[in-house]
């Protein structure tokens, strides 16, 4: 039997990864990329959240819809992360642990208790800091009972240990749902529900002022009674699943942990050097790994696009796919409700230049679900000679679908915002955005292509002196890529900015997308073509 | 030990609706060498990956050493599993890494080479201070098979291990499974080299159509 080999005083966890972290040479400036990236988004977060967060000290009112969508983007955020955790694992050890580690005679929970521990600590902190944020959002209703609208330490302390304990909670649950593709499926589809349902929220509280009315009224009846049994619910609740999870790691299968831990490993490596050729890579591939689909004929090139050139045959393929994944085009029509929410929630105001961000981000994303065929063979000249096309027609039949994405998502969501009255809309100018955003779609495809083309990133690229160092060609062409988008709608995004549209601002975005797309094509088709 | 080191019967394997496997019966025999063979897609990583107990078959039985493979340290202290390219750690030298797996099995006690050897014998002399992200493809299948020697096992699952190998060291890596078996390990690989196979003295299965096809093939090319 195998149990008569296994041989006593099996070595300890503990000594093995200080083995490891003893010859590992890390350079200095790891450290200090990460010691910046940290400091980098404490610096733009505490810059995005000092407004809600000084509704705690009493500074500063909200409206009641405004409060409500702050509490959506709440709960939203935290159903963003659980689907994102699931996506990851949540348990997952580095790429290295993985392979040298589980499958050996190593006790399998002492392996694993450090990365359970890490997802338990990071899920605790980000859950307290929801947990504040949405005490925040609520924080110009709540009556602490006191003279002044300081919120008492007591309930910040609470809600930030009832946000830490649901969250750990709900991501020790994703740990135990991990082994079983069922119940990870049923995991995400929970994110994604609590998801919709925060946005549906705060679309009824921004539309309906009674609603927002009856829940900023129910923020008003919380107490410090209230505040504790949440707390005390969460932390019973976290407890629970620390122990099942504590209980279940000597049993946890190594293939599953071995398989999310690469993934995440080489995702967590993709987002660091934002490279999104490669993060739309592994998406794509786990969407389509183990799925039969039935084939079906290209579409015959003199019905589909008579006397042109096969370039156009080729470019139907992003149709397809998309017309496969119809999930990504409910996706994107929910997300066109992503500006007024997040304009509502932080700023309050019927425009700004979140409500600006928010639109271009949208749009870019919405087109790069139109360039998946781009992006492949770009970056794969085998693949560009095997197809034998000539990749400057086959970018301008391509460039089709992600302009019919971008425009549809612009119409929609400044439609939505019109609706919503974070835009105006008298009736000549209500007409007036959706107009704007179907001319500017054209000029924010342009960005996506750009994205699409780009070459992954090489952290050994050297590129130009600047006054601060040496810019890594990786950061301009990225930031290229976001002015494109910015020139591309820059009418549009600035009348979003000044918070009125006349007719002029539609005719200068149709013009002003020709030039930029058209512009964008003529260029791309003579640098290189890998570019 | 009484029974055949792995013992597969009636085992059938399914991703989703499309069969992988089916009925498939397979038996290794203590210090034998088995080699499934099979076209591209027939199976061959489904199976080793189903002894390895990484899979979980949908019907059939699998034994290895006796047991249900378990996934667990007394498992895995005796079943090596070289699958597929492994990721290192960045930083850590091949000496270091083939040290970390002795290290993770310890104490070492049975037949299995020791780092300097293994350098020595996979011919990583030369490189055994640099990182594995700079080997070529061949020396980084050569460090995954030295890994899997560099601790005590009674059965080897090898998945292609011939793949990038020039075919001077497929043949010692042949005489390395053969004085394996000698010690009393059992190896299954699944391999397309049967000349490599036809060196290592391997029965060789068949697989086609998600079925056993030739149950043992012995000697040399058909």
């Amino acid at each position: 039997m195998i149990a008569a080999t296994t041989a006593a005083g099996a070595p300890r966890v503990p000594a093995i990864r200080s083995f490891i972290r003893g010859r590992r040479r890390r350079p200095w400036y790891d450290w200090y990329s990460m010691a910046f990236v940290v400091m980098l988004a404490v610096v733009l977060l505490s810059d995005l959240l000092a407004q809600p967060f000084g509704r705690l000290a009493g500074s500063g009112g909200s409206a009641p819809a405004q409060a409500v969508a702050g509490a959506a983007l709440v709960i939203g955020s935290a159903a963003g992360m659980l689907m994102l955790a699931q996506a990851l694992g949540p348990l997952a050890l580095s790429p290295g642990d993985a392979c040298w580690l589980l499958l050996t005679p190593l006790d399998r929970r002492a392996v694993l208790r450090r990365p359970a521990a890490v997802t338990a600590a990071v899920s605790a902190l980000a859950g307290g800091a929801l947990g504040v944020l949405g005490l925040a959002m609520a924080g110009p209703y709540l009556r602490p009972g006191s003279s002044t609208h300081r919120v008492p330490w007591a309930w910040l302390v609470l809600a930030a240990v009832g946000g830490a304990g649901f969250l750990v909670a709900a991501m020790l649950a994703g740990v135990l749902a991990q082994p079983w593709p069922r119940w990870r499926a049923r995991m995400r589809a929970a994110g994604a529900v609590a998801g919709v349902v925060a946005v549906a929220g705060a679309v009824t509280g921004e539309r309906w002022t009674g609603v927002s009315r009856a829940v900023t009224g129910s923020f008003a009846r919380l107490s410090t009674g209230t505040f504790g049994l949440i707390a005390a619910v969460a932390v019973a609740a976290a407890c629970l699943g620390a122990l099942l999870v504590q209980r279940m790691l000597p049993r946890f299968p190594a293939g599953v942990v071995r398989a999310d831990s690469v993934r995440a490993g080489t995702t967590l490596l993709a987002a660091a050097f934002l490279n999104v050729p490669l993060l739309t890579w592994m998406a794509e591939d786990s969407h389509w790994r183990g799925r039969l689909l039935a084939s079906r004929p290209w579409p015959r090139r003199a019905a589909f696009a008579p006397g042109l050139s096969p370039a156009f045959v080729l470019a139907w393929a992003d149709w397809r796919r998309l017309a496969r994944r119809p999930g990504v085009l409910i996706a994107l029509a929910v997300s066109t409700l992503a500006p007024a929410l997040a304009g509502a929630a932080f700023t309050g105001r019927a425009h700004g230049w979140t409500t600006a961000a928010v639109v271009l981000a949208g749009a870019v994303a919405a087109g790069t679900q139109g360039t998946t065929a781009t992006r492949r063979d770009t970056n794969d000249p085998t693949l560009r000679r095997l197809l034998g096309v000539d990749s400057g027609t086959v970018l301008a039949a391509r460039a089709a679908l992600p302009a019919l994405l971008s425009a549809a998502w612009l119409t929609v969501a400044l439609t939505l915002l019109v609706l919503t009255g974070d835009l105006p809309g008298r009736p000549l100018d209500g007409w007036l955005w959706p107009l704007s955003g179907l001319a500017a779609g054209a000029g924010v495809a342009a960005a996506a292509l750009r994205i699409a083309r780009t070459a992954p990133i090489n952290p050994a690229d050297q590129g130009p002196d600047t006054p601060v160092g040496t810019a890594p060609p990786w950061l301009i062409t990225r930031a290229g890529s976001v002015l494109l988008g910015l020139a591309g709608a820059y009418p549009t995004l600035r009348a979003i900015l000044a918070g009125q549209v006349h007719g002029s601002t539609f005719a200068a975005q149709l013009a002003v997308s020709a030039v930029v797309l058209g512009g964008y094509l003529m260029l791309a088709v003579r640098v290189a073509p890998s570019r | 030990m009484a029974g055949p080191a792995v013992a597969v019967r009636g085992m059938r394997v399914a991703y989703g609706s499309f069969i992988v496997l089916e009925d498939v019966d397979l038996t290794a025999a203590d210090g034998e060498v088995v080699a499934v063979t099979g076209v591209n897609g027939a199976g061959k990583s489904t199976l080793l990956s189903c002894m390895a107990g990484l899979h979980r078959p949908a019907a059939g039985t699998v034994a290895v050493l006796g047991a249900r493979p378990r996934d667990n340290a007394a498992f895995w202290r005796a079943v090596a599993l070289v699958a597929d390219q492994p990721t290192w750690y960045p930083g850590l030298t091949v000496r270091e890494h083939l040290e970390l797996v002795r290290l993770t099995h310890e104490p070492v006690s049975g037949w299995c080479l020791r780092v300097d050897e293994l350098i020595d014998t996979f011919g990583l002399a030369v490189r055994a201070d640099a990182v594995p992200f700079d080997l070529s493809s061949g020396q980084r299948q050569r460090l995954s098979l030295a890994a899997a020697l560099a601790r005590p096992s009674r059965l080897l699952l090898l998945d292609e291990p011939e793949q990038s190998l020039d075919p001077g060291f497929r043949q010692e890596l042949a005489g390395l499974l053969l004085e394996y078996t000698g010690h009393g390990g059992t190896v299954v690989m699944a391999t397309h080299d049967l000349d490599f196979a036809t060196a290592a003295g391997a029965r060789r299965i068949l697989i086609a159509d998600g079925r056993v096809a030739a149950p043992g093939l012995a000697g040399p090319n058909p």
